[in-house]
């Protein structure tokens, strides 16, 4: 049996230093491969071009970090705790190239790319300065023609997405790369996109397991290239059945991204100046606190905290 | 009288316009508390759909939005983004799409994306699935706070696509048609002319004036002849926002 398992650090060594292609998988607050991307902005990758279906917490710290070179998401945010204040300045100031989408062209872009079909038509995008934004870049993947089966009648192309590499976070694999996410599966489609998958899992499981329940896998090891067990590697974001997102280190981001100087203090502080994700957990939070994200099974997040945790 | 916010207002009369049986995409705040009084009311069979790739959740939390698992409780399905926003709101299957913006225009056009000013932009969120959700849904609800700099003749970036620029251009360039789209501020309801798809008054809220309808709105916009008043909550639906839909008052 195949054993993709490999340490993080290793992983992270296998994608190139310089100009690498990259979707992260990603969503706001929730299920973002933070211990990855820390360790990337801790290897200095550079020139990334990065993918992103919802920009999110992960990439705000790789666009702060200047490691991205492109970033082609459709929009996103902190969900109500701030904005992606390192990717908005970057945009503002012309200092990364970006391509925007909305949610479901760019995931229609994966979709293809899952199927290997090389382009999809739809009618999202029409009218939209998104549109006109990506046909005036001439990034040669949007273009707008004619229904070759209904006359005048205008569709939107797009050419599929084969990233190099995909990031994802999820709950379980075991050491094949058989990979249970629980929840939500926003991220699926790019998953499968990619020609080299990297997961981060909160556990690895036995593959008998995994064999006891085929139901619950949402990309077959055949679709995975590495599997790295990083128990809270989403963190200070939340991952379903496991663990809240953690607010006052989600706050305190919120409130220093969206200048460089303070930024860059909170880089230094919590990431450059850490080895690894447990000292990044030990840094940024009390035991106490880490046992309180913990979720009712019931729930799916911590239930007696209700709408709000703690200040 | 009963007493009750405007943005209790806002929400009722959101509430109200939605009908049993539809397929609602939405988000969070005002649009989910319209939407689970509605359920809670007159449309106890609505279907609610998160594009994070949630259907039909039973939330008893307030969460911080569609990404806080307080607001995926009790869901019938997960799913991706492509069956969200593909699977059921491309092929046609949403009734109503409430969506939010920076600005919307003259011919329901918003904006979510980016804001123009003296100095080069200012970029916020950008689409997300608002893009989508304006192109596919039948019907586009737009929840926002009534200002001059947000309702304006021409938004600086079109997020999300209304009637386009009036009339029949919507068809025009190849959308689907939407049969409409409605404007609720804390200061009226706006929707838009048979013919010209153009914003006009449907309905002023109690207490306020036209004049002041008029300071706040940096569009044109057309007043029929004897504009409407916004139809009061009522006792029931007030008691629900408050003792049970948001108690904790974070919206309302």
């Amino acid at each position: 049996m195949s054993n993709k398992v490999i340490e993080l650090t290793e992983a992270v060594r296998e994608i190139p230093q310089d100009g690498a292609e990259i979707a992260l998988g990603g969503f706001a607050i929730t299920r973002n491969p933070i211990a990855f991307v820390n360790e990337m902005i801790r290897q200095k990758k550079k020139n990334i071009t990065l993918y992103e279906i919802i920009g999110s917490m992960d990439a705000d710290l790789l666009v702060g970090a200047n490691c991205v070179n492109t970033f082609i998401y459709s929009g996103g945010s902190l969900d109500r705790f701030g904005r992606l204040g390192r990717v908005n300045e970057a945009i503002e100031r012309n200092t990364m190239k970006v391509e925007e989408y909305s949610g479901l062209s760019i995931s229609l872009r994966f979709l293809a790319g899952s199927l290997g079909i090389p382009f999809v038509p739809t009618k999202t995008l029409l009218g939209t300065d998104m549109l006109t934004n990506l046909i005036n870049k001439r990034n040669n993947a949007v273009k707008v023609m004619n229904s070759p089966f209904l006359k005048d009648d205008q569709v939107v192309v797009l050419k599929a997405i084969n990233p190099e590499f995909a990031i994802i976070h999820a709950q379980i694999a075991d050491e094949k790369g058989n990979i249970i996410i629980e929840g939500p599966k926003w991220d699926i489609e790019l998953a499968l996109s990619a020609k080299k998958l990297f997961v981060t899992v909160e556990q690895i499981v036995s593959n008998k397991y995994i064999k006891k329940y085929p139901e619950k896998v949402s990309i077959p090891s055949i679709s995975t290239y590495r599997v790295i067990e990083v128990p809270y590697g989403a963190f200070p974001t939340s991952v379903y059945h496991c663990y809240d997102y953690y607010s006052n280190l989600i706050k305190e981001y919120a409130r220093v991204n969206g200048d460089a100087v303070q930024f860059n203090e909170f880089l230094q502080k919590y990431i450059l100046n850490l080895k690894d994700h447990s000292d990044f957990l030990l840094k940024t939070c009390t035991l106490d606190e880490l046992l309180h994200l913990k979720v009712d099974p019931e729930y799916g997040y911590p239930a007696e905290l209700g709408g709000k945790q703690d200040d | 009288m009963i007493k009750y916010s405007t943005n209790e207002l806002m929400a009722v009369t959101a509430s109200r316009l939605l009908e049993d049986h539809q397929n609602i995409v939405v988000g969070l705040g005002l649009p989910q508390i319209a939407t689970i009084l509605a359920q809670n009311t007159h449309a106890p069979n609505l279907n609610i759909i998160y594009e994070i790739g949630v259907v039909n959740p039973a939330s008893v939390d307030m969460g911080v939005g569609i990404a806080d698992s307080r607001l995926w409780y009790q869901a019938d399905y997960f799913t991706s983004f492509v069956g969200t926003l593909g699977g059921l709101l491309q092929k046609g299957l949403v009734d109503v799409g409430f969506l939010g913006g920076l600005q919307v225009d003259q011919f329901g056009n918003l904006n979510s994306t980016l804001i123009q000013t003296g100095n080069g932009i200012r970029h916020f969120t950008g689409s997300g699935g608002a893009g989508d959700i304006a192109t596919y849904s039948k019907n586009i609800f737009v929840i926002m706070r009534h200002e001059k700099r947000k309702i304006v003749n021409m938004v600086d970036y079109i997020t999300s696509v209304g009637y386009y620029q009036g009339k029949t251009s919507r068809q025009d360039i190849g959308l689907p048609q939407c049969s409409s789209v409605i404007i609720i501020t804390n200061l009226c309801v706006f929707s838009f002319s048979k013919e010209d798809k153009k914003i006009q008054i449907d309905s002023i809220h109690p207490g306020v004036s036209l004049e002041q309808i008029k300071e706040n709105t940096g569009a044109s916009f057309l007043i029929p002849a004897k504009p409407r008043v916004t139809e009061e909550p009522s006792k029931v639906e007030i008691e629900l926002l408050e003792n049970q839909i948001d108690p904790e008052h974070q919206y309302i």
